[in-house]
């Protein structure tokens, strides 16, 4: 099966719920910023692969677990909200969220306390983890102006009255609520992975010295 | 395997023993398993039925479709499934099925699963490959059949059969509008049929899966 059909060569790309939309699209941008971490992932995954003191097994599967669960979040952001193709969707759960704190605190708890803006570097694995925690922050953003645009608006009351939103448009909000809420728990754990990561490998932090 | 059935000089239809417990919705397929190699089937039974059914086009030289080719009845095949997002999402637009060669697999099981009042494109080269034809004009509120080898002299004077390809029947004869488009078949198809769309049938919704 060929994986290109030139569908896309004019600009224009298939939602997963059907739609033709152009490429710089709201929701095209999102989850294209979601492809662009999960590939930084992949090459943090390898960088910790490659540890000269070995990655830990926990963490490879830690980090595929990640991309996983950044896959579910995309087919999303790539729904129209209330489409027949939202049902089969896999939901994103708060316990997925837990997962990432429980995660943040086994690390930060052998890590020594911050008092100030650290300098982003050090070994392979960190510097891929302060990449990945930047495209994080990006991919945020754009999920977060997704949100607004798509569920925040307000219509002029001279407009009319606004209709009551479907059981699935309100699932819709919700999910996309609880991706930026893990955005933002992966960010903090790409930045206490990254120290984390320098810690194994005997890298001290460098605190930012203006 | 249970039968084989050959459809066409160019595709063959496979019966496979269903397991307990496989649960599938009609568009999906499964994923055959070969000696390291793998491809994928859509079913052609609907989700009710007692075995499975997969329509397979006929290759010769290595490969899983001919591995197929040659099964004897009783012969195990190892797949795993089901697989895919290609189904039937209603909608108050109209759809439009589109499919070339074995592409027709999914919408075989969608009709036999139920689906009634769609409009279906089936090109092929000639009136011999137009398998599953008869059951699926029965199932549509439209069929046609859009065939490119010249020579169908029979084909000529019936609305059923067009004398070209699926995507210069949607330019000529679809009235410009916005329908639920399904494409399924050839890599060619889709991207002018999705390129058509975008030019054609602004607002519409596209949903593909390119089998070659």
């Amino acid at each position: 099966m060929r994986i290109y059909t030139g569908g896309g060569d004019r600009g224009r790309t298939s939602l997963f719920s059907g739609e033709r939309v152009a490429k710089h699209d709201r929701r095209i941008e999102a989850y294209g910023d979601l492809d662009e971490l999960n590939s930084v992932l992949g090459a943090l995954a390898a960088a910790l692969g490659d540890a000269p003191a070995g990655g830990p097994a926990e963490l490879g599967s830690e980090i595929e677990r990640i991309q996983s669960d950044l896959l579910q979040a995309g087919a999303w952001l790539a729904t129209t909200p209330g489409s027949t193709a939202q049902a089969s969707l896999l939901e994103v759960t708060p316990h997925l969220i837990a997962g990432l704190e429980a995660a943040i605190d086994r690390m930060d708890a052998e890590l020594e306390p911050l008092h100030g803006f650290i300098l982003p570097g050090g070994s392979p694995s960190a510097c891929w983890a302060h990449v990945a925690r930047t495209v994080c922050r990006r991919a945020e953003r754009r999920v977060v102006g997704l949100v607004d645009a798509v569920h925040g608006a307000h219509p002029a009351p001279e407009l009319g009255e606004v209709p009551a939103p479907t059981p699935a448009d309100r699932q819709a909000r919700e999910q996309l609520g609880l991706i930026v809420i893990y955005l933002n728990r992966l960010s903090d754990y790409l930045f206490v992975l990254a120290r984390h990561c320098n810690r194994r490998a005997g890298v001290p932090d460098r605190p930012w010295a203006p | 395997m249970l039968a084989r059935r050959q459809l066409s000089p160019r595709a063959f239809e496979l019966e496979l023993a269903r397991p307990p417990d496989f649960a599938f919705v009609a568009g999906q397929h499964i994923r055959v398993h070969w000696e390291g190699r793998e491809r994928d089937y859509s079913l052609v039974s609907a989700p009710a039925q007692a075995t499975l059914a997969l329509c397979v086009g006929q290759v010769t030289g290595p490969g899983v479709a001919a591995a197929l080719g040659q099964l004897d009845v009783g012969d195990g095949v190892t797949f795993s499934g089901p697989h895919g997002h290609f189904i039937f999402k209603p909608s108050a637009r109209p759809a439009v099925l589109v499919a070339t060669g074995t592409g027709i697999a999914p919408f075989v099981a969608m009709a036999r699963a139920g689906l009634r009042g769609f409009t279906l494109l089936q090109g092929a080269r000639d009136a011999g490959d137009l398998y599953y034809a008869e059951e699926l004009a029965a199932a549509a509120h439209t069929y046609v059949a859009c065939l490119t080898r010249s020579g169908s002299v029979a084909a000529a004077s019936d609305p059923a059969f067009f004398r070209g390809r699926v995507t210069e029947f949607m330019r000529t004869h679809l009235a410009p509008g916005r329908y639920d488009f399904y494409l399924c078949g050839g890599s060619a198809m889709i991207r002018n049929a999705t390129l058509l769309v975008d030019e054609r049938f602004v607002g519409s919704l596209v949903f593909s899966e390119t089998f070659f």
